[in-house]
């Protein structure tokens, strides 16, 4: 204990050179594979996918962008990216919506409302694939929980709602066996297993918004709640909105676990459900047909890329709507 | 409280609905094949004695079964000694549904097996993660060194980058290494947490310089200043840190199910699932529930003991 080496005097050229040597060491490991496992693959998915390259087959040839004009020439990639986008901008807005006004009603009850939050948090704990399972026996046609709760309102005075009808007279639908239903099944899957992860980021940016920016709003004559909500809840809310919205948006590009569980193959009835994940499943790994498997591929990251650039534009301008 | 009625009414409607699954599945895995059927018997189901047919089918007696337990049975004729074995056999695969159903889950597919894989793959990819990006942060945290400002920038970039979205690429390199169908291969791609990086390094920022300056003069390697002193300081982000990572690979589906083909020593709890579900017949329907319960509850009940930090953990994400 000699030497004292006070930060504020600048140290010697050896010590910033060793200081260096040693950083670069305990970096070292991650950066490589940082590069071996996240941007190496990334090239090589540009790189192959430019290409008829199969696992297994000696040679492949250069095609030119012939992958990327099938993406959006062949009527397949058009159900894709249908699909795809179905389900984003269904269970994306529905998820985040139903996670803010759960967020509300909760905060606003106080203790009683941590009951619900862990309720509702269940379904982002629980693994998606057991899930998905336990829904595809609540939607069987005949045995399932739904159908046999929608009997029964047959013959009640509910009649009168023209779907129930319908299903009393001609049967209930098949649900995941429909086309009409099948991503809409999904989609409402994906919002039940979302919605919850959204309420808890939103109670934690609600319990940052201060109590005074309510009274001081009421004292400017925002009565109603609903003023209140306008004036000072939701602008407050600004930056968890874009978070959220943002991670459910990744989050649901990247649904497999259930299109997987309840058609295992052929992404649903009439491909309705043929999402991207499941198309570079389909199509790179079980089909092995890399080329066009990397050419989803780079579309997906470019997409996801794409969106998170945006979330940090707006996270960088402070948005306050 | 009065007032609050319609919030109570609205919620208590979304908790149901939230519940539903989650009741069907608990209670499909107590009821026999029966009462799933024909939607009868409650939550519990009756619970009375029901008989096991493939148990039966196996042990169905033979000529020289009938021949061996004549003496057991005297008097009686080969029809007689045959009804009387069936009688036996039938109550010895007789049991009740719940027991049925939780002993079909383990014994069927290799239930144990599967969870301890699940163990070991969790287990590792959270060990390798910090063992990875405990250094990393450190040093971009509190070491100045030329060319710092990149690799976070590097970081940062990576973070935009979601590993199921370069499952294709990866599942390619691996091949040609020829480590599909090994743990390695489960494991390897998620060695590396740039999330993991990013968030110790915000949280090591707000080490006070002064702890490790001090630590330096006590004659500390700055190898030994990571693991014996910023690693304690940062048990709590670690902890939050640790739940993030284990719910999100012990339910992980896409990645095992590339990489993992027909080795069942391999499989991971949802892999074994979907196996079961793969071959199973109507039959089978409440043992396909235990297994999914017997999956779904370790997190559930560590989420209902320790919900705050399970809440912490998991939306860690949304303290970018």
């Amino acid at each position: 204990m000699a030497v004292i080496d006070s930060p504020a005097i600048p140290r010697k050229p050896a010590q910033v050179n060793r200081q260096a040597r040693t950083a670069w060491g305990l970096a070292g490991p991650a950066l490589a594979l940082m590069f071996l496992i996240l941007l190496v693959p990334v090239l090589v998915a540009g790189v192959l996918s430019f290409s008829n390259y199969s696992l297994g087959n000696s040679g492949f040839d250069w095609v030119g962008v012939q992958n990327y004009e099938r993406l959006f020439t062949r009527s397949t990639y058009e159900k894709m990216f249908i699909a795809t986008f179905t389900y984003v901008v269904t269970a994306v807005p529905i998820s985040v919506g139903l996670g803010l006004g759960a967020a509300l009603l909760v905060h606003s009850l106080g203790r009683i409302g941590d009951i619900y939050k862990t309720v509702y948090f269940l379904p982002v704990m629980a693994t998606l694939l057991a899930m998905a399972i336990a829904w595809e026996f609540m939607l069987h046609p005949t045995i399932g929980m739904v159908n046999r709760t929608l009997e029964m309102a047959c013959g009640t005075w509910f009649e009168v709602i023209p779907f129930l009808a319908n299903g009393c007279a001609d049967g209930f639908p098949l649900w995941l066996g429909d086309r009409d239903y099948a991503i809409w099944v999904v989609c409402f899957i994906g919002i039940w297993q979302g919605f919850g992860f959204n309420m808890v980021l939103y109670l934690a940016g609600l319990t940052s918004v201060h109590r005074e920016l309510y009274h001081a709003a009421e004292m400017d004559g925002a009565k109603s709640a609903w003023e209140r909500f306008r004036l000072v809840t939701w602008p407050a809310l600004g930056p968890t909105t874009v978070f959220v919205v943002t991670i459910s948006c990744i989050r649901a590009f990247q649904v497999f676990d259930t299109i997987e569980a309840f058609w295992p193959q052929g992404g649903g009835p009439n491909k309705s459900a043929y999402v991207m994940m499941f198309a570079i499943f389909e199509k790179g790994i079980q089909q092995n047909l890399i080329g066009i498997g990397s050419a989803i591929t780079m579309l997906f990251l470019l997409f996801v890329m794409f969106l998170t650039l945006i979330q940090r534009w707006l996270v960088e301008r402070k948005v306050h709507y | 409280m009065t007032r609050d009625w319609w919030k109570h009414l609205v919620l208590i409607l979304g908790a149901i609905i939230v519940l539903a699954p989650f009741y069907m599945m608990v209670s499909y895995s107590f009821k026999s094949p029966g009462e799933i059927d024909r939607g009868i018997g409650g939550f519990f189901g009756r619970q009375e004695m029901m008989i096991d047919p493939r148990c039966v089918a196996l042990r169905q007696p033979g000529r020289a079964d009938i021949e061996a337990a004549r003496t057991r049975f005297p008097g009686q004729d080969d029809a007689g000694v045959q009804a009387a074995l069936l009688a036996e056999t039938e109550a010895d695969c007789s049991m009740r549904p719940a027991v049925f159903n939780y002993s079909k889950a383990f014994t069927e597919a290799p239930l144990i097996r599967y969870l301890l894989n699940g163990v070991i793959v969790t287990v590792s990819i959270f060990l390798i993660q910090i063992v990875v990006a405990l250094p990393a942060a450190y040093a971009l945290a509190k070491l100045k060194f030329w060319g710092r400002e990149a690799v976070f920038g590097l970081v940062l970039f990576c973070l935009l980058i979601p590993v199921h979205a370069i499952a294709l690429p990866l599942y390619i390199m691996l091949a040609k290494l020829g480590l599909t169908n090994t743990y390695a291969a489960l494991v390897v791609p998620w060695t590396i947490s740039v999330f993991g990086i990013f968030l110790m390094r915000q949280f090591f920022m707000t080490v006070p310089d002064d702890l490790i300056d001090a630590a330096r003069m006590d004659g500390m390697s700055e190898f030994a200043i990571v693991w014996r002193v910023m690693l304690p300081t940062a048990i709590p982000a670690l902890l939050a840190f640790a739940i993030f990572s284990i719910v999100a690979h012990w339910n992980d589906y896409f990645w095992p199910r590339i990489v993992v083909t027909g080795n069942r020593d391999l499989f991971t709890p949802p892999l074994g699932l979907r196996e079961f579900k793969g071959d199973g017949d109507g039959s089978f329907f409440g043992p396909m529930m235990a297994t999914a319960t017997v999956i779904v509850t370790p997190l559930i009940v560590a989420f209902l003991l320790a919900q705050r930090r399970f809440i912490e953990g998991i939306t860690l994400s949304g303290m970018k």
